[in-house]
């Protein structure tokens, strides 16, 4: 009950009409960034950072959660209509969402990605709405060993995932850590790797670094190895699913939140395991006449499933950020960056604090998915256009942005030239397959952690023993352990069984 | 792995690079005082951590390059580095962070844009890239882009951003 009569204050402050135009703002601005190529929902929240300085906080983060989903419903748009060689972010909707459009069929495909995002993103708030307050109450137990660990955790799956090399995710995380110690040290005020320059006291700014890795070295990719690269774009179709299309995307979309919702929960990053995941399912439980679409003609469950559970994981990602301050992805760290710019500390204590603030964003997310489904639906033909922007100026445009973003943060041309080093860094990681998501969670999350452990350490007097001694942190120290070691092992195993 | 049976030396470089920052960060972390103060841990413990393991990464990197090339490894996309399109798009950043103070944003990011934009159009092999209509095209969308973002961000915002002027709309 308290937590219903709290979400009818949140839909009360969130549908002002300065909070509806914000929300409208972020959606129809998120499903751009969404739809256009080389620039995504992290960048698009890190250029508009500096509006914190000015922008009330609540409808600033309406606007934030407004690019960060849209971006989602954007992206699919692209995938499908779009062939990009070598896209990962959205590669399984494009598996079959493409071949869906090769036969004629991008109309249909595009309508069970914007539905099911749509169910899979209202049923998810759902599940934050009754769940996000329990994990506080849950959460305002934790002591900082736990909470040291549980952003190790986080540290190693975004870092460690699945199929990737360790190696390239743990040195792309401990940069994102070094950048996070430039500055003062905020327990004992100690100025650290700041080589006597006033400009590196305050530490790096997230802006520049998400924008210098995401959108100025994306730029620099594509001029140095792309300018070549043709892609052709499928021919839209009406936009319409059949009665045979809707029963075969229903049970999809559901099950796709079913494994996207726990997923996003956990403080575990990424979308990519949760959609393979629901991928796999839809192809073991098709029936034998439609399993001879997937790969071929295109199986429409192939893009349900996929794009529920990517969008559900997306927004129950929500819940580690707001109840324990712990983002699992680039743009929640950037999000969590937006809130510290606010003095707020996302964590427990955000639900009885700012309790007006978090449930005006939770409300705003319903507004938000409506208006996405309007938006995404019979609009769709007004994104496409989007893609017909030639790319030699939505790149170099994209640069106009990023020294708003960099510049406007600080006011410092100091910062152009650092945007630009982090920009080749950036490119130098994509072509060497360093994963760079680990790097702004590192840097995001470095100086939290660090803080976490310190008082940890104090609080076991000088001993490193306190992680082990608590139950729920040793039990977290044996997660992060199983994260490391099992999918070897699995993968050892599977390879012996191969062999013999 | 094609490209790195035939030359190791780009991989082996980045795994240098990664040890010598390593380096360079626990250098640094001498400077840093080590007084833990109540607890057991002081302002210097992360720094050397973060050197100790930036270090052996570099030197993990560097083994792998140097035994058959990185393991796990995506090809990356797109064809043969163009260089000269990369020197045009350093050269409108680097000049944008050099000049954008003295002639203010919208000129500044125009000439940003008109640099990059030359640069990828190069890039994608357009053959009228130097043409004199493509150049004013790109002056001009130059321009209508970054004047009213600078308009934008200012006016309705209240963001800093420098001008020529102090009217506030150059």
């Amino acid at each position: 009950m308290e937590t219903v009569n709290a979400l009818v204050q949140g839909f009360a402050s969130a549908i002002t009409v300065g909070n509806l135009l914000w929300c409208f703002v972020g959606c129809a601005l998120g499903t751009a960034v969404g739809v256009l190529p080389g620039i995504g929902p992290a960048v698009a929240v890190a250029m508009l950072l500096p509006i914190t300085a000015k922008v009330d906080v609540t409808a600033s983060m309406i606007f934030f959660a407004g690019i960060y989903y849209g971006a989602m419903y954007g992206g699919s748009t692209t995938s499908i209509l779009l062939n990009t060689p070598g896209e990962t972010a959205t590669m399984v909707t494009a598996m079959e969402g493409n071949k869906m459009a090769k036969s004629g069929r991008a109309g249909a495909a595009l309508a069970t990605a914007a539905i099911g995002s749509f169910v899979a993103g209202t049923i998810a708030t759902v599940i934050v709405t009754l769940f996000a307050p329990w994990v506080a109450d849950f959460a305002v137990k934790l002591g900082p060993p736990e909470y040291f660990m549980l952003m190790v955790l986080a540290f190693t799956t975004v870092s460690a995932v699945l199929g990737k090399s360790t190696l390239r995710g743990m040195t792309a995380l401990f940069l994102g850590l070094a950048i996070g110690c430039i500055g003062l040290d905020q327990i004992s005020g100690q100025p650290r790797y700041t080589m006597g320059k006033a400009e590196l006291m305050d530490g790096i700014e997230i802006v520049l670094v998400a924008v210098g890795l995401f959108a100025v070295a994306e730029v620099m990719y594509a001029a140095l190895f792309e300018g070549r690269t043709v892609e052709s774009q499928n021919r839209m179709s009406k936009v319409h699913m059949t009665g045979r299309d809707w029963k075969r995307s229903v049970p999809a979309w559901l099950r796709g939140t079913a494994i996207g919702t726990p997923f996003g929960c956990i403080p575990a990053g990424g979308t990519e395991i949760p959609t393979f995941l629901s991928y796999a399912t839809e192809k073991k439980l098709a029936k034998p006449e439609n399993l001879e679409e997937f790969g071929k003609t295109g199986a429409i469950e192939g893009v349900a499933g996929p794009e529920a559970a990517n969008n559900a994981t997306v927004t129950a990602a929500l819940i580690p950020l707001l109840t324990l301050g712990i983002p699992t992805s680039n743009t929640t760290a950037i999000l969590l960056g937006a809130f510290q710019n606010y003095g707020i500390q996302p964590g427990p204590q955000l639900f009885t604090t700012s309790a007006a603030l978090v449930w005006a964003l939770i409300a705003s997310l319903y507004i938000g998915n409506l208006m996405l489904l309007v938006l995404n639906l019979p609009m769709v033909g007004l994104w496409v256009k989007l893609l017909k922007i030639p790319k030699p100026q939505l790149y170099a445009g994209i640069l106009i942005f990023a020294t708003v973003g960099a510049y406007g943060m600080r006011q410092s041309a100091f910062d152009l030239f650092l945007l630009y080093a982090i920009g080749v860094l950036g490119v130098l990681m994509r072509r060497f397959d360093f994963p760079t998501a680990p790097v702004v969670v590192g840097m995001i999350l470095g100086p939290l952690a660090e803080a976490q452990m310190r008082n940890a350490v104090s609080i076991g007097e000088g001993s490193f023993a306190v992680f082990v001694q608590r139950p729920m942190s040793l039990t977290l120290i044996i997660i992060v352990l199983a994260v490391l070691i099992l999918p070897r092992v699995m993968k050892r195993r599977a390879a012996k069984l191969a062999a013999g | 792995m094609t490209q790195q049976a035939l030359n190791p030396w780009p991989q082996t470089l980045v795994g240098a690079g990664v040890l010598l920052i390593g380096l360079a960060l626990a250098a640094g972390a001498l400077a840093i005082p080590g007084d833990a103060g109540y607890g057991g841990v002081g302002p210097n413990f992360l720094p050397w951590a973060v050197a100790v393991v930036l270090t052996l990464c570099g030197a993990w990197i560097v083994w792998e390059a140097r035994t058959g090339g990185f393991r796990q490894m995506d090809e990356p996309s797109g064809d043969a580095a163009y260089w000269p399109a990369f020197i045009w798009v350093s050269a409108g950043l680097l000049a944008n962070a050099a000049l954008i103070t003295a002639i203010g944003f919208i000129l500044s990011c125009t000439l940003c844009y008109v640099l990059a934009v030359q640069g990828l159009r190069r890039a994608a092999g357009q053959a009228g890239a130097n043409s004199p209509r493509a150049w004013a095209t790109d002056v001009f969308t130059g321009a209508v882009i970054s004047a009213p973002v600078y308009w934008m961000f200012t006016q309705f915002l209240g963001i800093n951003l420098p001008g020529l002027t102090s009217t506030g709309w150059l």
